[in-house]
């Protein structure tokens, strides 16, 4: 997984359980554990640094907030996911509320030609991604990230999303149909 | 198709390593810190605003509970003893009007031997119609009644 190491199950049981009787060093621990794969999401559903640290750090807090309200430690991380995604999501409704005119132009964009040079990974493919992503619908955005790109077991996805396998496999492929579309001239 | 579609998840996976690629690690966890000390102050504002609210609606309920108390003994009738034996006597109203009057009897105890006259307490204002009316004889009867 992009050479960013899961984090040992049993440890973070420990603490989690730690954090769940108000040890605030267990919790900056798991921070420490997490923020990588937190803003992978992040990154991946928003396409935006910046947008991405926003919602991390919010569901950071949130879970921080919630943390005792979790009952089996052990499935922290599909929990904790499941908060990074809903803060992504509320960062994206922020987003689209905001960039109504950006929206538009980006329309204009993914229609004009790109050169082979523009292709190259940068400041367009970000933006376009950006636009794509936000053009999804939250199940289709959550899918893609969390079942087509983040390696969690597909059952864990379909909890975290409160769906089943098949419904979450749908949503994936509907997101696919579409980025194919937004993103086809970033595609060879 | 399926070449489409690694080609999709090479995008995002390519977008994602580019937006991470720059990322001040630390500085995000720092950041991240910092929001969970305000959550932390925010938490115990919010539970000291809590017990300020608790105590407040604790002593708004209390003296609520110590008026009603108070009402209701006030309006509730009482046994007085008098020459010819206890008997019980209490707020009424006075129909017209509704002024209300309590009847006290000075030959209770404690009033004994000290010449007062049984008197009345109207408390609230005599009715409109006894200032001048024709039916002010009544009512004043009624009153001392």
């Amino acid at each position: 997984m992009n050479g960013i190491p899961k984090a040992n199950t049993g440890s973070v049981e420990r603490l989690v359980k730690a954090s769940q009787t108000g040890d605030r060093g267990s919790f900056d621990e798991l921070v420490g554990l997490y923020q990588r794969r937190a803003m992978q999401v992040a990154v991946r559903m928003l396409g935006d640094a910046d947008e991405a640290a926003e919602a991390v750090q919010n569901g950071f807090v949130k879970a921080y907030l919630n943390i005792d309200r979790l009952r089996e430690p052990k499935r922290f991380e599909a929990w904790f996911f499941r908060i990074i995604a809903n803060a992504a999501i509320s960062q994206r409704k922020a987003v689209r509320a905001g960039t109504e005119k950006i929206k538009i132009s980006g329309d204009c964009e993914s229609k004009k030609v790109i050169s082979p040079e523009q292709k190259e990974v940068g400041k367009e493919l970000k933006e376009a991604i950006r636009m794509a992503m936000l053009k999804l619908s939250k199940k289709q955005a959550q899918a893609i990230v969390l079942f087509g790109i983040e390696d969690l077991p597909q059952d864990e996805v379909a909890k975290i999303m409160g769906c089943s396998a098949e419904a979450v496999r749908w949503h994936v492929f509907k997101a696919r149909q579409k980025l194919r579309v937004l993103l086809k001239d970033f595609l060879e | 198709m399926k070449k489409e579609k690694e080609q999709i998840d090479l995008l995002l996976r390519q977008n994602e390593s580019e937006q991470l690629a720059g990322l001040n690690w630390n500085r995000l966890q720092i950041s991240i810190s910092k929001r969970l000390n305000q959550a932390d102050r925010n938490k115990i504002s919010m539970m000291s605003y809590r017990g300020v609210f608790k105590m407040t609606a604790g002593i708004v309920a209390a003296a609520a509970v110590v008026f009603i108390a108070v009402m209701i003994k006030t309006y509730m009738p009482t046994t007085v003893r008098f020459e010819n034996g206890p008997k019980e006597i209490g707020t009424f109203v006075v129909s017209k009007d509704s002024a209300k009057v309590k009847i006290l009897d000075s030959n209770q105890q404690g009033n004994q031997g000290k010449g007062r006259p049984s008197w009345i307490i109207i408390r609230t204002s005599e009715p409109k119609v006894a200032d001048n009316g024709k039916n002010r004889d009544e009512d004043d009867f009624a009153c001392l009644m």
